[in-house]
Formats: structure tokens, C-alpha cells, sequence
């Protein structure tokens, strides 16, 4: 999953940004939200298990 | 008029290879970096036991490609986001390979990888279509 979202924001980042320093941002700021979103989803979901 | 041909050039040879559309443009660095990416996306995709779904009717027939759309609406989605991936879709129909293994518990994962190589790749040919176009840097 990690990888998965490491690869998905290298690509979205070179696409959305122009800027080297605003990819750089933009693909770190998406991987933290895509890993920790997807943990935080992960307990939710044991709540209904 | 030109820029139009160029565009839609640029459009299909991303589709068909992820990044060469961008190296077409002479973008080299970012069409080589979407090839890794998405292609190494395709490959840890196989590898897991991921599936490549194709379209399950016999015809192109507006009648049926509705009918697939309305029977199995899933199966069919899966098939528009492996279409992304144009070469080796069609390679996988000609070899028949990437026919997904059920019994591998990464099943799930690999077709999921597989999924969003072929999404991103869509993005990415648009991408290089609007930067022929001009609407990019």
C-alpha cells in the first residue's frame, strides 16, 4: 500500500505541479494523507467488524 | 492545424506507452519517469497474481457493450481502467497472460495495481496532449 501510494504521487505530483519545489511538496503532502488516511480508514472499519 | 495532429499524437503514443508521449515532446526526464512508475506498477501488479480485465462480449455493438455495461458494471469499469495501459492490454490478449490467480492472497492487490497503472496512464496521456496543445508547460 505504501508503495502503491508512493508511486500514484510521484505521477500525480509531476502532473498537477509545475515547479520542482511545489512537486516535491505536493507528492509528500498526498503520500502522508494517502498512508495515515488509509491506517486511520483501516481502524475505522475494525469498529464494525 | 498542426498542433492539433502533434496533440493527438502525443495523446496516443502516451496511451499506448506510458511517457512516450511526454518524450515525443521531447519532455524526457518526466515521460521517462512516468514509464517507471506506471510500468513498475504493471509488473508488482502481475507478479501478485493481479487480473487484466477484458470487455466479455463478442462484437462492438452499442446493444451489447450496454448489456456488459448493465450485467457486470464492475467487471466493466475494471476493463476501462486496464484499457489504460493501451500496449500491454493488447499484448496480454494476444499472449493471454495476466489472467489474474485466484488463489494468491495478494489477488486483490496486484488487480488493484493493475487498476491504477492503467487510471494514471490515462491522466498522463492527457497530460502530454494538453502540453502539445500548449494549455501546460
Amino acid at each position: 500500500m505504501i508503495l502503491y501510494a508512493a508511486f500514484v504521487c510521484v505521477v500525480l505530483a509531476l502532473i498537477r505541479k509545475d515547479e520542482r519545489k511545489a512537486q516535491i511538496k505536493y507528492a509528500l503532502s498526498l503520500f502522508v494523507l494517502m498512508v495515515f488516511g488509509a491506517i486511520i480508514f483501516g481502524w475505522f472499519m475494525y469498529l464494525f467488524v | 492545424m498542426e498542433t492539433n495532429t502533434k496533440a493527438l499524437q502525443s495523446l496516443a503514443l502516451g496511451w499506448l506507452i506510458p511517457g512516450l508521449g511526454h518524450v515525443s515532446l521531447k519532455k524526457y526526464w518526466r515521460g521517462g519517469i512516468f514509464f517507471g512508475c506506471i510500468t513498475a506498477m504493471l509488473i508488482l501488479g502481475l507478479f501478485m497474481g493481479g487480473k487484466i480485465y477484458s470487455y466479455q462480449e463478442e462484437g462492438l455493438h452499442l446493444k451489447l457493450i450496454f448489456k456488459n455495461m448493465t450485467e457486470n458494471p464492475l467487471t466493466f469499469l475494471a476493463t476501462l481502467s486496464d484499457l489504460g495501459y493501451g500496449f500491454i492490454y493488447i499484448l496480454s490478449k494476444l499472449f493471454s497472460f495476466g489472467l489474474g490467480n485466484l488463489k494468491n492472497t495478494t489477488f486483490e492487490f496486484g488487480t488493484t495495481y493493475i487498476a491504477g497503472a492503467g487510471l494514471l496512464n490515462y491522466l498522463v496521456a492527457l497530460d502530454a496532449f494538453d502540453i502539445a496543445l500548449g494549455k501546460k508547460k
